[in-house]
């Protein structure tokens, strides 16, 4: 296999603070290759393809740190705490930060960013150029073991996943870097935090457009495992149920991003 | 042509039903113009669309009229034809006065085939006149808008999409005030919630 | 509230509308921030004035084993729930650790009591620190999920909704955000009280139990933080099953009690997520159950009653006796390995009439023993011939000594040493030598008899008084472990004697002294 770590090294945040002083952040994430793969929805209906295709595509090794959010906000004001509209964020945005321009003691540089909109994680990809992954692409790259291509065949992976979900959320966020890296030299995808992908609001529709009830049976009490493709895959359950829990203005302190980029 | 429509509206607005005193209406709109979109307001969205005229357009041209929004595509072989209908029937129902000012929106989920071309034909197949905005946009911008409504949808294996069914009442502000879901009952309300906001 | 004011409509009124106004204030203060954007949600109800106009109260929410106030009101209410949904790091078992996911910090969930026809307005309010999403499905709701749909609620997030309760009963309520089975089995169950609109018969002491099973990565018992384990829950292989979300919680200083002559009434479910109950308190008769907690006809002198996951009972009975009374899942390996095991203590005076305790203890060899059987005589007599001829051979005598010698040290090692120390020379003043031991060596059936009952007291051993006392082994050494360790005591430090036998052990295990 062929990994193709590119750097989006040298992008540079230069913003003029307030007080008129002068704030550089460099932020040096590496991208890395996800090759062509299929993913296998979770929930599917006879509408939906068994598979679907995934191109290709680039993928930041770790999610999205407090020091890397710290640039986005320095240079777009409107994404500062104190200034995001209610409609983007809701009022827990950025909560545990010390300050506007100041992540403090609860977010650690290293940390991944919590307590990020979904409306806020897709400004900081498009501020990059970027754009968040699909759920599609996202599963792809989540779907690889430690030491092998299929994660759920891993015993080792599936031990420290359940073992995560098993811990409640630390007051303090590791480093992204802690993250054992899995077969695509991706960090964090399980046990870190859990992240925004670009097409969330899709988590609770199933095929059924003929009444909002329609829909509920499929997350709700039992039905939740009806067209599971693998209803033993607990994890998976859990990342649709948080998915489609979701509204875009959300934040929850468990709750951070990754940017995904196009081959070029 | 819009600018003038902003006008009336203005000041259709601010001083409810009545015809505005002539001398008062520069006043009114250059306040309303330069005001900031209010913090719940869809309108700070900086995403945009493309009318079925082929015309660029953004949400914020909708500010000052109460707004009956739902997101559609044109190939939609059940919900979507009865959700048009029910914003007809809310339409009919509002009050002589406000139902002219009202604006109908339906922007569609169908990136690929539902282009500005295939809205106009929709219009037409339709009836629907100049009081409705057909919107086509980009996947970005329609996936915003989704989020920014709550509507959840997703495109099937054939190309069809599934998706919440839901008419958004929006106020002269552009804030939700209320939404319709599913496809039972609920068009009184709707019509209620639009004429009340549109008063205020 | 005042009952008598309450009888009077104007004063009725005035104190619902005092109430709106308290409800209010509830609601708009403290967790929750409204309007945080856009939602598919669908605005209050809009009630009609009858119910608006009824009064409203707190419901007052209680953590196991306690209960609720009974409901004294005679009309309907409007009574908001505030109910939180935390995950918390607790004890399962000692030294054992478990992330819970629960209803008001306890598992099983807060108690909440209502009355039939009230109108509950309900708040689900889940933790900001929560990593996951969570829901209520109350089985009181008559409803599409219970609920669940309703109050599905993000991290940090709050949600409500309104219900009727329609039907009297004790209800199941229980997470029912996929994948449930997790849900339920990480402690998100609970039970909700409808009271019959003509009330409860009164008792004098209401208690809530719930048992449910935990699916845990370790063995029971294994120490340390615990993970769910998803294969054991697929296969329906609990290690734990626990009432009151951990081994031990209804035992010792925590168990249950009641005073001769009180009625008590326990409010039973299971939270599951699989196992059925046979719930059944050790001593007791139910004397009322009510068979899958509909509340209206008790089953009467009951011993032993079936609760399915997701369902619930209501035992009552008086206690006439004291003592401890063992509540179990009567399926026993749950109760003896798995901690299905609860305590209901009642003090008083005895009643020897109703249970008079132990009164005689005496030999009984059964009517087999006394006559018996040819075959048992032939082999007791093969067993006395292998024994003659072993002993005149002097060579298989020695080897099966030895044998028997190695043997008896392993259990001495294992059980032995700790106090008589493995050189056999015991502690001074302590524990009495059993090397070059007077008082050993003097008593062959002596000393089978303090190892099989111990022995309590003053001993003189080699001139020096020893007052100590050794636990009996009976319970824990076969005859043949006895008669091994006293040959290898027998035989060792110097000591010399013969091998003891199973037969000789047996002898005076059998007697009483």
């Amino acid at each position: 296999m062929n990994f193709l770590p590119s750097f989006r090294l040298g992008v540079l945040a230069l913003s003029l603070l307030a007080g008129g002083s002068v704030a550089f952040a460099r932020l040096d994430a590496k991208l890395v290759t996800i090759p062509a793969g299929v993913y296998t929805p979770l929930l599917r209906t006879t509408k939906d393809a068994a598979a679907v295709p995934v191109a290709a595509f680039l993928l930041d090794e770790k999610p999205v740190t407090n020091a890397e959010f710290l640039a986005f906000v320095t240079a777009n004001p409107k994404w500062r705490r104190s200034q995001v509209s209610p409609l983007f964020a809701d009022s827990s945005y950025l909560e545990h930060w010390a300050g506007d321009l100041e992540p403090g003691p609860k977010a650690p540089p290293g940390a991944p960013v919590v307590r990020v909109s979904w409306f806020a994680a897709r400004a900081y990809a498009r501020w990059l150029g970027q754009r968040l992954p699909t759920t599609a692409e996202w599963e792809l790259a989540a779907a690889a073991g430690y030491t092998q291509p299929a994660g759920r065949t891993d015993e080792a992976l599936q031990r420290d996943l359940y073992a995560w979900l098993a811990r409640p959320v630390p007051a303090v966020l590791a480093d992204a870097t802690t993250a054992r890296a899995n077969y695509l030299g991706v960090r964090g995808l399980h046990g870190l935090v859990w992240e925004w992908v670009d097409d969330f609001n899709t988590a609770m529709v199933t095929g059924e457009s003929r009444g909002d009830t329609g829909l509920e049976r499929d997350l709700f009490c039992g039905a939740g495992t009806v067209g599971a493709k693998d209803p033993t895959d607990y994890a998976a359950f859990m990342r649709q149920a948080l998915r489609s829990s979701l509204k875009a203005n959300n934040t929850t302190t468990s709750l951070g991003f990754r940017c995904a980029k196009d081959l070029p | 042509m819009k600018t003038t429509a902003l006008f009336l509206l203005c000041a259709t607005l601010a001083l409810g039903a009545e015809t505005p005193p002539a001398g008062k209406k520069d006043a009114c709109c250059a306040a309303m113009a330069a005001a900031p979109f209010s913090a719940a307001s869809l309108y700070q969205t900086d995403v945009t669309f493309t009318t079925d005229a082929g015309q660029p357009f953004a949400l914020g041209a909708l500010r000052g009229r109460p707004v009956v929004l739902a997101m559609f595509f044109t190939s939609c072989g059940y919900a979507c034809p009865l959700i048009v209908s029910d914003m007809q029937a809310i339409r009919e129902k509002l009050p002589a006065g406000i139902r002219e000012r009202a604006a109908f929106v339906l922007v569609s989920f169908d990136t690929a085939r539902d282009t500005p071309a295939a809205l106009a034909a929709y219009r037409g197949q339709r009836g629907l006149d100049a009081q409705w905005t057909l919107l086509h946009g980009s996947n970005d911008a329609v996936r915003e808008l989704a989020a920014l409504l709550g509507v959840k949808y997703k495109q099937e294996a054939d190309g069809a999409f599934s998706h919440s069914n839901l008419i958004t009442i929006l106020n002269p502000q552009g804030e939700i005030i209320h939404q319709r879901t599913g496809l039972q009952g609920g068009l009184d309300e709707a019509a209620a919630a639009l004429a009340a906001a549109a008063r205020n | 509230m005042n009952q008598t004011a309450m009888n009077n409509p104007r004063i009725l009124s005035a104190v619902a509308v005092a109430g709106l106004a308290l409800a209010a204030a509830l609601l708009t203060t403290t967790f929750v921030r409204a309007n945080e954007g856009p939602t598919d949600v669908q605005g209050p109800v809009i009630l009609p004035p009858e119910i608006v106009n009824l009064p409203v109260e707190q419901a007052i929410l209680t953590s196991p084993p306690h209960v609720p106030p009974p409901i004294h009101r005679t009309y309907a209410a409007r009574v908001v729930v505030n109910l939180e949904i935390r995950e918390v790091v607790a004890r399962l078992a000692d030294g054992v650790e478990y992330t819970f996911w629960t209803y008001g910090g306890s598992v099983p969930g807060s108690f909440i009591r209502i009355r039939e026809g009230d109108v509950v307005e309900f708040h689900l309010n889940n933790h900001p620190s929560s990593k996951l999403p969570h829901n209520i499905d109350l089985h009181a709701v008559t409803g599409p999920g219970g609920g669940a749909a309703s109050t599905f609620t993000a991290p940090g997030h709050s949600s409500q909704f309104t219900f009727q309760a329609l039907n009297p009963g004790l209800y199941v309520y229980h997470c029912a955000t996929a994948p449930v089975p997790m849900h339920i089995g990480n402690g998100m169950y609970g039970l909700i009280l409808v009271e019959p609109k003509d009330g409860l018969p009164p008792v004098d002491k209401e208690y809530y139990v719930m048992q449910g099973e935990f699916y845990t990565t370790g063995k029971y018992g294994e120490e340390g933080m615990q993970s769910f384990d998803m294969g054991k829950a697929i296969d329906e292989r609990p290690p734990y099953v626990v009432f009151n979300g951990a081994v031990g919680s209804l035992v010792g200083d925590k168990a249950i009690t009641a005073n001769v002559g009180e009625h008590v009434r326990i409010y039973f479910g299971v939270g599951g997520p699989n196992l059925t109950s046979s719930f059944h308190i050790i001593g007791e008769i139910f004397d009322k159950v009510y068979p899958e907690a509909g509340l209206s006809l008790p089953n009467r002198n009951v011993q032993t009653t079936l609760v399915p996951s997701g369902g619930a009972c209501a035992v009552e009975f008086k206690v006439d006796v004291p003592g401890t009374f063992i509540l179990v899942d009567h399926s026993l390996t749950r109760a003896f390995n798995k901690g299905a095991l609860g305590m209901l203590k009642v003090a008083g005076e005895p009643n020897r009439v109703i249970y008079s305790g132990k009164e005689i203890d005496a030999v009984y060899l059964g009517a087999q023993a006394d006559a018996g059987s040819d075959s048992a005589k032939r082999e007791a007599e093969l067993k006395k011939q292998i024994a003659a001829e072993i002993k005149s051979n002097p060579a298989i005598a020695g080897l099966t000594k030895e044998m028997q010698a190695e043997k008896g040290k392993q259990v001495y090692m294992g059980l032995c040493f700790a106090c008589h120390q493995p050189d056999g020379k015991g502690l001074p003043l302590a524990f009495p030598p059993l090397a070059g031991s007077d008082f050993l060596l003097a008593d062959r059936d002596r000393a089978i008899r303090i190892v099989l009952k111990g022995l309590t007291g003053p001993v003189t051993v080699n001139g020096q008084i020893i007052n100590s006392a050794m636990p009996p082994q009976e319970a824990v050494l076969t005859d043949q472990q006895v008669a091994d360790v006293l040959t290898y005591v027998y035989n060792t430090w110097g000591n010399k004697g013969d091998a003891f036998t199973s037969d000789q052990v047996k002898a005076l295990r059998n007697q009483n002294h």
